[in-house]
């Protein structure tokens, strides 16, 4: 490059800030710079500051809208992410429910055939001594006739109570599915109290029914109806267990409620409820049993409402609770058959 | 052999505890039948309070009842330091149940219903641990 004779510097700013510098430089003496010179250096000068300032906006907003996409990549992994989580915890609860169900399928009918055993057995106990004290009085010398009848007259009367249980129990279980009918809540209340008497009686339990005789029909499951008063009067009973100190009372009463409800309730004179677990009574696996799996009223309280109704808990005035449902009655009272469906016992199954 | 004086002070009092009505209503029956002296009560306190304790040579006592339990009325006589052998009865079959009463040192532990040879080999074996 040959030797420069006169150079004009003019620097640029952004900002107030110097970004660069415009040479022109004269490589002969000939001419000199001007005032034009500098005067159109100075406009070139602004063009370059604002030519660098559009270049260094374009580079911003290239770095913002690579941020942006990032970001927004990450947003769209997060929430992939996030829909296979969901989708994993419903599969995960739904699972865990129909564990559940099964769990409190198995419970109830073990409970149920351990209660059903006991007053079958009862009675053929009687029977079988009986007719073994007859046959040997009558193979005795000289027989003893009169004391035979008299065994004879008993195995009789034991087989009709053994006969009494079994028609107790078709009863209850005389339904092959999960249906809609009109239910008597009455009447059902009294099957389960029959099955339950001898256990009640060996709990030292009092029991006192108030059935109102105006209890309008309504329409359910009634084996589901009646497992969740069997449900309540198991927990009723279990909880005067420990109680010496006065009468362990126990009372059920049906009425009829305005809106055309009905309302069942099972009120004991227990340890009652502390009020600190009120919320958590019908959750799944909250007991205050030692040998309870919690898992009664919460079975209990989605049948209830299946059947569009509502199972609460009270603490009564004195010792002890009160737990009551309501229903509504008359047609259209379920859900849908489907849905009962879900918590049909293998029991009713199986007698299909 | 007929029924004299003197051998009636020779046979031995069998007694059944046991809250349901027809068991002892049929039982002692039965007992009567196959030699023995019995007599029957309807819980623990009345069979404590009867006055039959030393008497009695083998006692059949139901598990469940309300009140004082079989296995509760057990643990009283063996305080008392009244070893009287005792047969289990019981209308829940639980397996679990029999090894645990022998475990206490019961004779034998009867599911309701049994037959009358299962119900004398029990008091037999009772009346041998006499």
């Amino acid at each position: 490059m040959p030797r420069a004779e006169e150079g004009l510097l003019v620097p640029f700013y952004v900002n107030g800030k110097a970004v660069g510098t415009i040479w022109a430089v004269a490589h002969d003496n000939r001419r000199r710079f001007d005032a034009e010179d500098l005067r159109l250096l100075e406009r070139m000068s602004r063009f370059a500051s604002a030519a660098y300032q559009t270049v260094a906006s374009i580079e911003n907003l290239k770095l913002q809208m690579s941020a942006r996409e990032k970001a927004e990549t990450e947003l769209r992994e997060l929430t992939n992410g996030l829909e296979a989580q969901v989708r994993a915890r419903t599969e995960a609860l739904a699972r865990a429910q129909s564990e559940l169900a099964h769990v409190a399928r198995v419970t109830s009918l073990g409970a149920l055939t351990a209660s059903i055993a006991h007053e079958v057995n009862q009675p053929l106990s009687g029977i079988i001594t009986n007719a073994s004290t007859c046959l040997r009085m009558l193979a005795a010398d000289p027989p003893n006739v009169e004391g035979a009848r008299e065994t004879a007259r008993r195995t009789i009367r034991d087989g009709n109570r053994a006969s009494d249980v079994i028609t107790r129990l078709r009863a209850l279980f005389s339904k092959k599915e999960a249906t809609t009918e009109s239910v008597d809540l009455n009447e059902a209340t009294r099957e389960v109290i029959a099955l339950s008497l001898s256990e009640l009686q060996r709990n030292r339990v009092i029991l006192r029914t108030e059935l109102a005789d105006d209890v309008p029909l309504v329409t359910g499951d009634r084996v589901q109806l009646q497992q969740v008063v069997l449900n309540l009067l198991q927990n009723a009973s279990d909880a005067m267990r420990g109680v010496d100190d006065r009468p362990r009372q126990l009372l059920i009463r049906t009425e009829r409620e305005e809106g055309d409800r009905v309302r069942l309730s099972v009120q004991d004179a227990g340890v009652g409820l502390d009020p600190q677990a009120m919320d958590r009574l019908f959750e799944a696996f909250y007991t205050t049993k030692n040998d309870g799996m919690g898992i009664g009223l919460s079975i209990s309280r989605s049948i209830i409402e299946r059947h569009r109704g509502y199972l609460w808990a009270a603490s009564n005035d004195g010792p002890g609770a009160t737990f009551s449902f309501f229903i509504p009655c008359g047609p259209g009272s379920v859900t849908s058959a489907r849905s009962l469906g879900a918590i049909q016992t293998p029991a009713t199954k199986d007698a299909e | 052999m007929s029924p004299g004086e003197s051998v009636m002070v020779t046979r031995l009092l069998v007694s059944v505890v046991d809250d349901d009505e027809s068991v002892r209503e049929s039982l002692p029956d039965l007992l009567r039948e196959l030699g023995f002296v019995a007599h029957a009560f309807s819980s623990a306190q009345e069979f404590l309070a009867s006055g039959f304790v030393d008497e009695t040579r083998c006692l059949i006592l139901d598990i469940a009842m309300p009140g004082m339990t079989g296995l509760d009325l057990q643990r009283e006589l063996k305080l008392r330091r009244q070893e009287i052998p005792i047969v289990f009865i019981t209308a829940r079959r639980d397996e679990a149940v029999r090894p645990l009463v022998l475990e206490r040192g019961a004779v034998e532990c009867l599911f309701k219903p049994f037959s009358d040879t299962a119900l004398l080999n029990a008091v037999n074996a009772a009346l041998r641990v006499n």
